[in-house]
C-alpha cells in the first residue's frame, strides 16, 4: 500500500487498514502540509440550548425504556424533591442538574434546585476539604470547621425544606441535614467526589453530618465508606442529547478537522482532557511516538484552557516541548464551552485514548465510548467500571501497553469496532442520563415506600 | 406482506401480560481482596447480593456475547489472574436453578475447591477489590398484552431487554421452576415443542437482543 497515494486521497474517513506504514516511506514526509500548534476558539460562551424534553430520548434509548420511567414516575406524582448543591453554572454536578431536574420535572415530580451561597472564605475552605478528601494533606482548625457550618447556617434559614426528599449534594452544604425537623422527609448525601482514601481530620468532621442522613449515594463502589445509612450506587452519566454528546453532521466533523489540519485519511488517536499531570499527557505522547515506529498515525491532544493553573501552562508547555516539531501532533488549547468542536474531534477519531494516572470516574472515556470509538484507557478509578478489558475496551496499567494497544487496535480493525459497538451498548444501558433519571426515580419510589397502580 | 400475517390468528387461552423490572443498586459492607475474603463474603453476604452478582449483572452486560456470565468470574479473572477459577465460575448457568441460595452455594463450592487446591491463591492479594452490591428491584407494567399468538409475537420485538430479562431469565426464581414465563405460557397455549426450545436457547453465548430474535424465530416456526 502506498501511504503517499491515501495522504492525497479525498477520503475522508481514516481506514484502520491503512495504519500500517508502508516500508521505505516517511508518514511525515508523505502526508499534506499540516499546522501543529496551539489552536484557541476566542470568543464568549454561546447562551445554553434548551434543555432537551423525554421524547427527544426516544430515538436513543427507544419507546419501552421510556415507557418505563413513566411507570416508575406514577406512583411519584405530586411528590417533591429539592436539590441544594454549590454552584449553578460550572462544574459536573451543575451540568448533570441541569439535564436531570427538567426530565424529573417532565416525568411529574415537583423538583426544586437551591443553590448556597458563601464568602470566599467559605468557599477557600470547601475547596480544601475537597482536595483533603481526594486524599490531601490538610489541617482541621477550629476557625475553619466554624466558617464551615456558619455558612451552612445561614443557608439553612435561608432555604425552606418542605419537599418530601431533600438531595443535599456534595460535602459543601453537607452541614444542612441540620434543617431536618419533626417532618417525615427524606434526606440524601450524594457524594459525586471520589472518598476512597479520604483525608481523616475532615472525614471525621464531615461523617458524622453524613450519617444523619437516610440515604448515601457515591459514583463507584470503591469510593464508598463505611456508614450506618443506606450507600448506593449512581454512575455518572453523560447527556446523549448535549452539544458534546449528540450527533453532529459530517460536514461540521471534516469542517474541524480542516481547520486545525488533521487528515482523516490517515489514523486519529485522541485523548481528550485538560493539560494536568493526573491525566498523563506526557505518557500519551511517548506512547504515541512508540506506536508511530509501526503503524502510521496522529495525535490530538485537546484539554481545557490552562491560562488559571499555573502548573497547567507548565504541563502544556512540557508536552510542547515533547511534540517537538512533529507535524502530526496538534496540541489544541480549548475554552470550555468548546462541547461542540469536542464532540467533533471525538468522532473524527480511529481511537480515544486515556492514560490518566488518577481518575474520578473519566466522563471523557463515556463520551468515547458512546460515539462507537474503540478506546484504550488507564485501568484506575472509575474506568474499569466502563471499559471491561477486551470486551467494551482495553486497560492499560503503563506508556508501553498503551503503545501496543493503540498498534493491535489500528492494525486489527474488525476487533476495534466490535470493542467500540460493545462499548457504545455499555453505555447505553449503564451510564446516559435517562438511566441515572431511573436511578432517581427508584430511590425516591424506595425511599418514600411508594407504589405503583 | 408483514410476515407475522402467516401466524395463528386464534385468541389465546390467557393473555400474556408483559411485565418488565427495574433495580437500584445498592453498595454493600462486605469487599473481598484475596480469594479467601472472597469465600468468606460469599457465605454472609445478602441473597440480593448473589442475584445481583450473578443474574441482574447478566442485564447490564446484556450487550456482550462472550468473556461475561457473572462477576465473580471477571474479577477471578481480571482482577486475581486466576484463569482456572474464572472459567469454573463461568461456567455456572444461572438458568439451572431456581433458588439463590443454591447458587450461592454452588459459588461457595467451587471458589472453596480451587482455594483447597492452590492454597497459595487463596491469600494472593487481587489487583482490584470485589466490592458487593445488592439490587432492590421493583417490577413495573408494560403497555403489552398479548391476546394472541401474533401479537405476542409482535409485542415479543417491541418490549424493552429490560423485560425480556424480567420474563426469561429471572423468572425462575419467582416461579421456582427450571423454566421461565414464555414457556410456560407457550405450554399453556399447547405449544410444547416452542416451550422446551426457549429453554434450550443460550444466553451465554448471544447478546439478550440475539436472544430476544431466537425466541421470536421459535414461535414463528411453531406457528407456520
Amino acid at each position: 500500500m502506498d501511504t503517499t497515494n491515501i495522504s492525497s486521497s479525498p477520503i475522508h474517513t481514516a481506514s484502520y487498514s491503512d495504519a500500517v506504514v508502508d516500508s521505505g516511506v516517511s508518514p511525515v514526509d508523505a502526508g499534506p502540509k499540516r499546522r501543529r500548534t496551539d489552536f484557541h476558539l476566542d470568543g464568549a460562551p454561546p447562551p445554553p440550548p434548551p434543555p432537551p424534553r423525554l421524547l427527544d430520548y426516544e430515538p436513543i434509548i427507544g419507546q419501552a425504556v421510556l415507557d418505563e420511567l413513566r411507570y416508575l414516575a406514577e406512583a411519584l406524582q405530586g411528590k417533591s424533591v429539592k436539590m441544594v448543591n454549590s454552584t449553578a453554572m460550572g462544574g459536573g454536578v451543575a451540568e448533570m442538574l441541569n439535564s436531570l431536574v427538567p426530565l424529573i420535572v417532565e416525568l411529574g415530580v415537583v423538583t426544586h434546585w437551591d443553590v448556597i451561597t458563601g464568602d470566599n472564605d467559605f468557599f477557600e475552605i470547601t475547596k480544601a476539604f475537597h482536595n483533603a478528601l481526594h486524599g490531601g494533606e490538610y489541617h482541621l482548625t477550629r476557625k475553619t470547621q466554624e466558617i464551615f457550618l456558619q455558612t451552612n447556617e445561614q443557608n439553612r434559614k435561608r432555604m425552606q425544606f418542605d419537599e418530601d426528599v431533600i438531595v443535599i449534594h456534595d460535602p459543601q452544604p453537607a452541614a444542612m441535614i441540620d434543617g431536618r425537623d419533626a417532618r417525615d422527609s427524606k434526606w440524601v448525601w450524594r457524594c459525586h467526589i471520589d472518598l476512597s482514601n479520604p483525608n481523616p481530620e475532615v472525614w471525621s468532621f464531615l461523617k458524622p453530618m453524613v450519617e444523619r442522613f437516610d440515604a448515601a449515594i457515591f459514583s463507584s463502589q470503591s469510593f464508598a465508606q463505611r456508614l450506618s445509612v443506606p450507600q448506593y450506587l449512581f454512575y455518572p452519566c453523560i447527556d446523549a442529547l448535549s452539544e458534546k454528546n449528540k450527533e453532529i453532521d459530517e460536514s461540521y466533523i471534516q469542517q474541524i478537522c480542516d481547520d486545525y489540519g488533521i487528515d482523516r485519511s490517515r489514523p486519529v488517536v485522541t485523548q481528550i482532557s485538560r493539560f494536568d499531570r493526573l491525566k498523563d499527557p506526557l505518557g500519551v505522547v511517548k506512547a504515541y511516538q512508540m506506536a508511530k515506529k509501526y503503524v502510521d498515525l496522529q495525535l490530538v491532544l485537546a484539554g481545557g484552557s490552562a491560562s488559571d493553573d499555573p502548573e497547567g501552562a507548565q504541563v502544556l508547555a512540557e508536552v510542547e516541548d515533547a511534540a517537538a516539531n512533529d507535524p502530526d501532533i496538534f496540541i489544541l488549547n480549548l475554552p470550555p464551552w468548546s462541547g461542540l468542536q469536542i464532540n467533533a474531534l471525538q468522532r473524527a477519531s480511529t481511537i480515544i485514548v486515556q492514560k490518566s494516572l488518577r481518575e474520578g470516574f473519566g466522563l471523557t472515556v463515556t463520551e468515547a465510548l458512546w460515539k462507537s470509538k474503540p478506546t484504550v484507557a488507564s485501568a484506575v478509578g472509575g474506568i474499569p467500571n466502563q471499559v471491561i478489558h477486551k470486551l467494551t475496551g482495553v486497560l492499560v496499567h503503563s506508556v508501553e501497553g498503551c503503545a501496543y494497544q493503540i498498534r493491535y487496535l489500528l492494525t486489527h480493525p474488525d476487533h476495534a469496532r466490535q470493542l467500540g459497538k460493545n462499548g457504545h451498548e455499555h453505555v447505553k444501558e449503564n451510564f446516559l442520563m435517562t438511566t441515572n433519571v431511573k436511578r432517581w426515580l427508584l430511590l425516591l419510589r424506595f425511599l418514600l415506600k411508594a407504589k405503583g397502580k | 406482506m408483514n410476515e407475522s400475517a402467516n401466524l395463528d390468528q386464534r385468541e389465546a387461552k390467557k393473555p400474556f401480560y408483559f411485565n418488565t423490572s427495574a433495580s437500584l443498586l445498592r453498595i454493600g459492607q462486605e469487599k473481598a481482596t484475596t480469594l479467601s475474603e472472597l469465600l468468606h463474603a460469599l457465605h454472609t453476604c445478602s441473597s440480593d447480593s448473589i442475584f445481583q452478582h450473578t443474574f441482574r449483572t447478566l442485564q447490564e452486560h446484556h450487550f456482550i456475547r462472550e468473556g461475561f456470565s457473572n462477576d465473580f468470574a471477571h474479577w477471578a479473572f481480571s482482577a486475581c489472574n486466576e484463569p482456572g477459577l474464572a472459567e469454573r465460575l463461568a461456567s455456572l448457568d444461572v438458568r439451572e436453578y431456581t433458588d439463590v441460595g443454591d447458587i450461592r452455594q454452588k459459588i461457595e463450592e467451587i471458589v472453596a475447591g480451587y482455594i483447597e487446591a492452590n492454597p497459595a491463591s487463596g491469600e494472593r492479594r487481587s489487583r482490584e477489590p470485589f466490592y458487593f452490591c445488592a439490587s432492590e428491584t421493583v417490577v413495573l407494567p408494560t403497555p403489552f398484552v398479548a391476546h394472541s399468538m401474533q401479537q405476542f409475537v409482535e409485542d415479543l420485538s417491541r418490549v424493552s431487554l429490560h423485560s425480556i430479562h424480567h420474563h426469561f431469565i429471572e423468572a425462575r426464581l419467582r416461579l421456582k421452576l427450571n423454566s421461565n414465563d414464555f414457556s410456560q405460557w407457550l405450554q399453556e397455549e399447547d405449544l410444547p415443542e416452542a416451550a422446551a426450545k426457549l429453554n434450550r436457547i443460550d444466553i451465554y453465548t448471544a447478546t439478550l437482543e440475539d436472544v430476544r430474535r431466537q425466541i421470536i424465530l421459535v414461535v414463528k416456526r411453531a406457528l407456520v
